[in-house]
C-alpha cells in the first residue's frame, strides 16, 4: 500500500464511523429524541443518559446522533449538489470560453454579489423552513464557488499538451472534459469540497439557530446549540456536546479531503515536511582554521567528494581540479550529479542533501586553503559572490522580479564592498556595459521582465562577476537560449575569460558541442561518478571510456545514416548496479564489469578513465 | 489519393494574427506570428522547420494540424480544405494527422495509465474491434521499443525518453498519414535523443509517413529531414533540399544560424565575429522591408524597400533575399 493511501485510513475510518452512526440511528438502541422528562431537566451524565439530559429532560446523546443526521445530510448533500452543478458550469465555461463562459461562470458569479446569509434567508422565506429548502438554498449559495475554482483549474489544464493531444486525436470535446480534464481539476475541487462542507454545517447551524432551518422538535446541531445557549449558566455541558460534534466533524472532513487529494495524485509526493522536523542537514560545522596553501596550488581541488540524501548516495567520490584561468566542463546527462557537484561548491545544496565525504580545497585570494565541504554557513557566505559565484540556467527565475537590475547589482556589490553613491553607480554601469547590455544608462532601471531572454542572462552574468570572483560556476547557462543568442553568450564567456586571466570556471552542461567551444578540460559524469577526465581536444579525439565514446557518436553531427543510441536509461540512485554503473548499457561490458567497480586508470599523464577495458574503447 | 506526387498537406499563404490590446480602451495591435507561409508536405517526406523561438514555427505546426485556424490563407489535407469542414468532419479527419509534443512530462495525462491513453485513439476512431484493443496497444508499445507491461503503468514511472516513445505510440495509434513533431527531442538527453531520432526515422521508412519536424537543433533536423524550411519572424526565409540549405546556404540568416550552432569540431576562433548581433525584433513592430535587415551583415538601403519574395535559387530551392546566393559555408562535417 502506498504511504498516501495508508494515510487515508485514519480520517476515512472516523468519517465512516460518523456516517454509519447517523445512518443507523433508527436501529440503534437510542432513547426517544422527543421523550421529555421534566423532573430530570439539566441532569448531568448518568448510566441511562451518557451525555446527560437537556432543558426538557430529553436524552442528549440520541439528540446528538439524530441531530447529526439532519446536519450532515444538509451539509454534505448541499456540498455534493453544489459540487456537481458548479463543476459542470466551471468545466464548460473554462473549456469553451467565449459565450459559454458568459452564461455559465459569469452568470453564477452574480450570486456571489449577494450576502450569503441574506440569500439563504430569502430562499427559506419563500419556500418555508425545512430540510429541502435549506439544501436548495445552500446549493445555490455554493455553486459559484465551485464554478470559479473549477473554471480557473480548467483554464490551466486545457492549455497543457496532453489535452491538445486529445483534441488532435479527434476526441469529442465533452469526452475530453469528463475523461481528461475532470480528473486533473479534482485536487482543487476536493479542497473546495472540504471547505464547503464545513461552511455549510456552520450556516445550517446558524439558520436553525435563527429558527429558519430544521423545524423543532426535530433535533439538529444548530438547534441544540441554540437551546443550550439559553441555559449556559445552568448546564454548560449542553453547549459543549453539539459544538464538539460540529468542530470534530468539520476537522475530520477537512483531513479526509486533504489526504484524498494526495492519494489521488499518482505522482508520489515526496513531502519534505516542516523544516524543523527534518534531520539536521549538517552536523554542527566548526569554523575551519585556514591553512596557508602551497604556492602553485590549484584554485579548487575536489577529491573523493560524495553527496547523499539520507542514505542514498547521489554523487560518489568525485574528484575535480580547477587551475587559475582554466575552464573545466562538467558534462553528463540529467541525474548524473553534475549540478549537485556545482551547487556543493557554493554551499547551496538543497536542505535534505549533504556532503558525506571527501574534501573540496579552495585557495582564497590571500593564499589560504579552505575546505568548502567542511566550511560553516558563515564562512561560505563570505566566499559566495565574492570569490566563488554562480550563473544559473534560468535567469528569469533567478533574478528578483520586483527589483530593478541596477539595484540587484548594487546589492551584490555592497554585500562584499563598502561602496555607495556615485562610485557604486559607476561600477554598476561599467558592469552592464562589460556584459554587453546596450544602453546601460537606461537599462539599469529596467525590471527583469522588461529584458529579453539573452539580456536577462547577461544581467545574471553581470551579477555573478560583480565582485570579480576567482571561481565562476555556470550551470547550463545557455541551455534555454536560442542558437544565435547562445552563440552571443558563449562569446561573452570567452571574453570574460580573456579579461580576467586568473579566473577559473566550471561550466556545467549536457551539450558536448558547447564543451568543445568553451572548455579547456572536460570531466564526464555518469550516474553520480566521474567516468572520464582530460583535455577537451584529446578526450573528443580519442575517448577512453565507452560512455564518452557513445555520447560523442550520438551527436547527430557525424553524417552517419543511423545515430548511435545508448540503449536503456540512467539507473536510479535507489538501485545502482553493483559493479561499474555503466555496465548494463555498455557494449564492452564483461562479467568483471558487473561484479567490481573499476578504479581510476591513467591512459596519459593528464587523463583519467574509470573503465577496465579502456584500452579497447578506441 | 489519385496522384502520387500531389502533396498530402498543403498550406497556402497562411497567416495567423494574435491581436493584443493595451489597456481597456487601447487600440488592438496586430501581432502576426505567421505571415504568408506556403508549404507542402508529400507522403513519405520529412520537412524540417528551423528557427528561433518566436519565429512562428509552433503556430505554423498547430495550424497545419488544424488545431488553430489561420487568420489568412487556407490549409488543405488530402485535397480537402480544413476550413470548410464541420467540427465532426474535422474530428474524423484528425485520425489521419497526429502530433508529438516537446515536453515529455506535459504531453501525457498524469492520472491515467499508458494503455488507456494509447487506447483512446483506437476507440475514438474504431481502429480495431473492442476485443482487440489490448493486443493493439501491446503491438504499438512494441513498435516503439517498450515492454507490453508498460500499458498498466502511469506516466510518472517512465523517464523522459520513454515518455516520448509513449507519445509517439499514442500518435501512431490512429494510423496517421501525417505527423507534426514539435521539438520532440529538445527536452531529452543526448543519448536518449538519438534513440528517439532513430525511432522516428524507422517509422517514417516503415509507415511511409509525411512528417513536419519542428526544431531549433540544426544537427537533428539535418539528420532527419529531406527538406528544410528556415523561418524568421513569421516568414519563410529559405526553403530547399536539406543538403543544399545546410551545405551551401543562400540566405544570410541561415548562414548565421549555422555559424551559431556549437559543434564538436569548433571552427577557427577568428570566425567569432560571425556571431549575429542583436536580437529578434518584436513581431508587434517588425522592421520595414526585409524582416532580417536589422541584424543582417549584408543589409543595405534596398532591403528596407519591401519584403523580398521567395525566389528560386535552384531546383526546389528558394530564398527570400535580394542577395541570395549559395555560399559554401558548410556545416562542419
Amino acid at each position: 500500500m502506498k504511504a498516501s493511501t495508508r494515510k487515508l485510513i485514519l480520517p476515512g475510518t472516523i468519517v465512516a464511523l460518523i456516517i454509519a452512526t447517523v445512518i443507523l440511528a433508527p436501529v440503534l438502541p437510542l432513547q426517544d429524541t422527543r421523550g421529555m422528562d421534566i423532573p430530570h431537566r439539566f441532569a448531568g451524565p448518568s448510566a441511562a443518559h451518557w451525555l446527560g439530559q437537556d432543558e426538557f429532560g430529553r436524552d442528549v446523546l440520541s439528540r446528538l446522533i439524530w441531530g447529526g443526521r439532519a446536519s450532515l445530510f444538509i451539509a454534505v448533500g448541499s456540498a455534493v449538489l453544489a459540487a456537481i452543478a458548479g463543476t459542470a458550469l466551471g468545466l464548460l465555461g473554462g473549456y469553451f470560453r467565449g459565450a459559454v463562459e458568459l452564461f455559465t461562470v459569469r452568470a453564477a458569479e452574480i450570486i456571489l454579489c449577494l450576502p450569503p446569509l441574506l440569500l439563504a434567508l430569502l430562499v427559506v422565506t419563500i419556500l418555508g423552513a425545512g430540510t429541502w429548502p435549506l439544501i436548495l438554498a445552500l446549493t445555490i449559495l455554493y455553486t459559484p464557488n465551485y464554478a470559479r475554482v473549477v473554471y480557473a483549474a480548467t483554464q490551466q489544464v486545457r492549455g497543457l499538451d496532453f489535452v491538445t493531444a486529445q483534441r488532435a486525436m479527434g476526441t469529442h470535446p465533452l469526452k475530453i472534459l469528463v475523461r481528461t480534464i475532470l480528473p486533473n481539476v479534482l485536487p482543487p475541487l476536493l479542497v473546495q469540497m472540504s471547505l464547503v462542507v464545513a461552511s455549510a454545517m456552520v450556516i445550517e447551524s446558524g439558520l436553525s439557530f435563527l429558527g429558519l432551518g430544521v423545524v423543532p422538535p426535530t433535533p439538529s446541531w444548530g438547534l441544540m446549540i441554540r437551546a443550550a445557549r439559553g441555559a449556559m449558566e445552568v448546564a454548560p455541558l449542553l453547549l459543549v456536546w453539539p459544538s464538539l460534534a460540529l468542530a470534530g466533524t468539520i476537522l475530520t472532513f477537512n483531513l479526509l479531503c486533504d489526504r484524498l487529494q494526495s492519494a489521488l495524485d499518482p505522482r508520489a509526493v515526496t513531502a519534505g515536511g516542516a523544516l524543523w522536523l527534518r534531520p539536521r542537514s549538517r552536523e554542527a560545522k566548526k569554523p575551519v582554521t585556514p591553512v596557508a596553501a602551497p604556492a602553485e596550488a590549484p584554485l579548487l581541488e575536489i577529491s573523493d567528494m560524495s553527496i547523499a540524501v539520507h542514505d542514498m548516495e547521489l554523487v560518489r567520490r568525485v574528484s575535480l581540479t580547477v587551475r587559475p584561468g582554466e575552464t573545466v566542463a562538467l558534462v553528463g546527462e540529467s541525474g548524473s550529479g553534475k549540478t549537485l557537484t556545482g551547487l556543493a561548491m557554493t554551499g547551496l545544496l538543497p536542505d535534505t542533501l549533504r556532503v558525506t565525504g571527501g574534501s573540496a580545497v579552495y585557495t582564497t585570494r590571500d593564499g589560504t586553503a579552505v575546505d568548502l565541504a567542511k566550511l560553516d554557513e558563515e564562512g561560505i557566505r563570505k566566499l559566495r559572490g565574492d570569490e566563488i559565484s554562480m550563473v544559473f540556467q534560468d535567469a528569469a527565475a533567478s533574478l528578483n522580479p520586483v527589483l530593478r537590475i541596477g539595484d540587484q547589482l548594487g546589492e551584490a556589490i555592497q554585500a562584499h564592498h563598502q561602496i555607495s553613491g556615485e562610485a557604486l553607480q559607476k561600477r554598476i554601469l561599467d558592469l552592464l556595459r562589460h556584459v554587453g547590455i546596450p544602453d546601460p544608462e537606461r537599462r539599469h532601471r529596467a525590471y527583469p521582465h522588461e529584458l529579453s531572454g539573452g539580456q536577462r542572462q547577461r544581467a545574471m552574468i553581470a551579477l555573478a562577476v560583480a565582485n570579480n570572483p576567482r571561481l565562476l560556476i555556470a550551470d547550463e547557462p545557455t541551455t534555454a537560449l536560442d542558437p544565435t543568442i547562445q552563440a552571443q553568450i558563449l562569446q561573452l564567456f570567452a571574453q570574460l575569460k580573456k579579461d580576467t586571466p586568473g579566473m577559473g570556471m566550471i561550466f556545467v552542461t549536457h551539450d558536448l558541442a558547447v564543451v568543445a567551444e568553451i572548455a579547456d578540460r572536460v570531466t564526464v559524469m555518469y550516474a553520480g561518478e566521474v567516468v572520464e577526465e582530460g583535455p577537451v581536444a584529446e578526450v573528443f579525439a580519442r575517448p577512453r571510456h565507452p560512455y564518452t565514446a557513445a555520447l560523442i557518436s550520438s551527436v547527430p553531427e557525424s553524417g552517419a545514416e543511423r545515430l548511435t543510441a545508448i540503449p536503456g536509461t540512467v539507473p536510479s540512485p535507489r538501485n545502482m548496479p553493483t559493479g561499474c554503473r555503466f555496465a548494463p548499457r555498455c557494449g564492452f561490458a564483461t562479467a568483471e564489469c558487473e561484479s567490481r567497480s573499476p578504479k581510476a586508470e591513467h591512459p596519459a599523464a593528464d587523463r583519467v578513465t574509470r573503465c577496465f577495458r579502456w584500452e579497447n574503447v578506441t | 489519393m489519385t496522384d502520387a506526387n500531389a502533396p498530402l498537406v498543403e498550406a497556402r499563404t497562411l497567416g495567423r494574427n494574435f491581436p493584443t490590446r493595451h489597456g481597456l480602451l487601447g487600440r488592438a495591435q496586430d501581432v502576426w506570428a505567421v505571415r504568408d507561409v506556403s508549404l507542402t508536405v508529400a507522403k513519405g517526406e520529412t520537412v524540417g522547420i528551423v528557427g528561433e523561438s518566436g519565429c512562428g514555427k509552433s503556430t505554423l505546426g498547430r495550424m497545419m494540424m488544424g488545431l488553430d485556424s489561420p487568420t489568412k490563407g487556407s490549409m488543405s489535407f488530402d485535397g480537402r480544405d480544413l476550413s470548410s469542414l464541420s467540427s465532426a468532419e474535422m474530428r474524423k479527419l484528425s485520425r489521419r494527422m497526429q502530433m508529438v509534443f516537446q515536453d515529455p512530462f506535459g504531453s501525457l495525462d498524469p492520472r491515467r495509465t499508458i494503455g488507456a491513453q494509447i487506447a483512446d485513439g483506437l476507440r475514438t476512431h474504431n481502429i480495431v474491434p473492442g476485443s482487440e484493443v489490448k493486443a493493439e496497444v501491446a503491438r504499438l508499445l512494441e513498435q516503439v521499443g517498450l515492454p507490453t507491461s508498460a500499458a498498466e503503468r502511469r506516466p510518472h514511472e517512465f523517464s523522459g525518453g520513454q515518455r516520448q516513445r509513449i507519445a509517439v505510440a499514442r500518435a501512431l495509434s490512429t494510423r496517421p498519414d501525417f505527423i507534426v513533431a514539435d521539438e520532440p527531442v529538445s527536452a531529452l538527453d543526448v543519448s536518449i535523443q538519438a534513440q528517439v531520432v532513430n525511432l522516428l526515422m524507422d517509422l517514417r521508412r516503415d509507415l511511409d509517413l509525411a512528417m513536419l519536424f519542428i526544431s531549433h537543433d540544426l544537427h537533428v533536423v539535418r539528420h532527419l529531414c529531406n527538406r528544410i524550411v528556415v523561418m524568421y519572424l513569421g516568414r519563410i526565409v529559405e526553403e530547399g533540399p536539406a543538403e543544399k540549405v545546410f551545405g551551401t546556404p543562400s540566405h544570410p540568416y541561415t548562414r548565421a544560424l549555422l555559424a551559431a550552432t556549437p559543434s564538436l569540431h569548433p571552427r577557427d576562433p577568428s570566425e567569432g565575429d560571425k556571431v549575429l548581433k542583436g536580437e529578434l525584433p518584436s513581431p508587434a513592430n517588425p522592421p520595414s522591408g526585409c524582416p532580417f535587415r536589422t541584424r543582417c551583415p549584408l543589409a543595405e538601403e534596398a532591403c528596407a524597400k519591401g519584403v523580398p519574395p521567395l525566389s528560386p535559387v535552384g531546383d526546389g530551392w528558394r530564398a527570400a533575399c535580394i542577395k541570395a546566393a549559395p555560399v559554401a559555408e558548410g556545416v562542419p562535417a
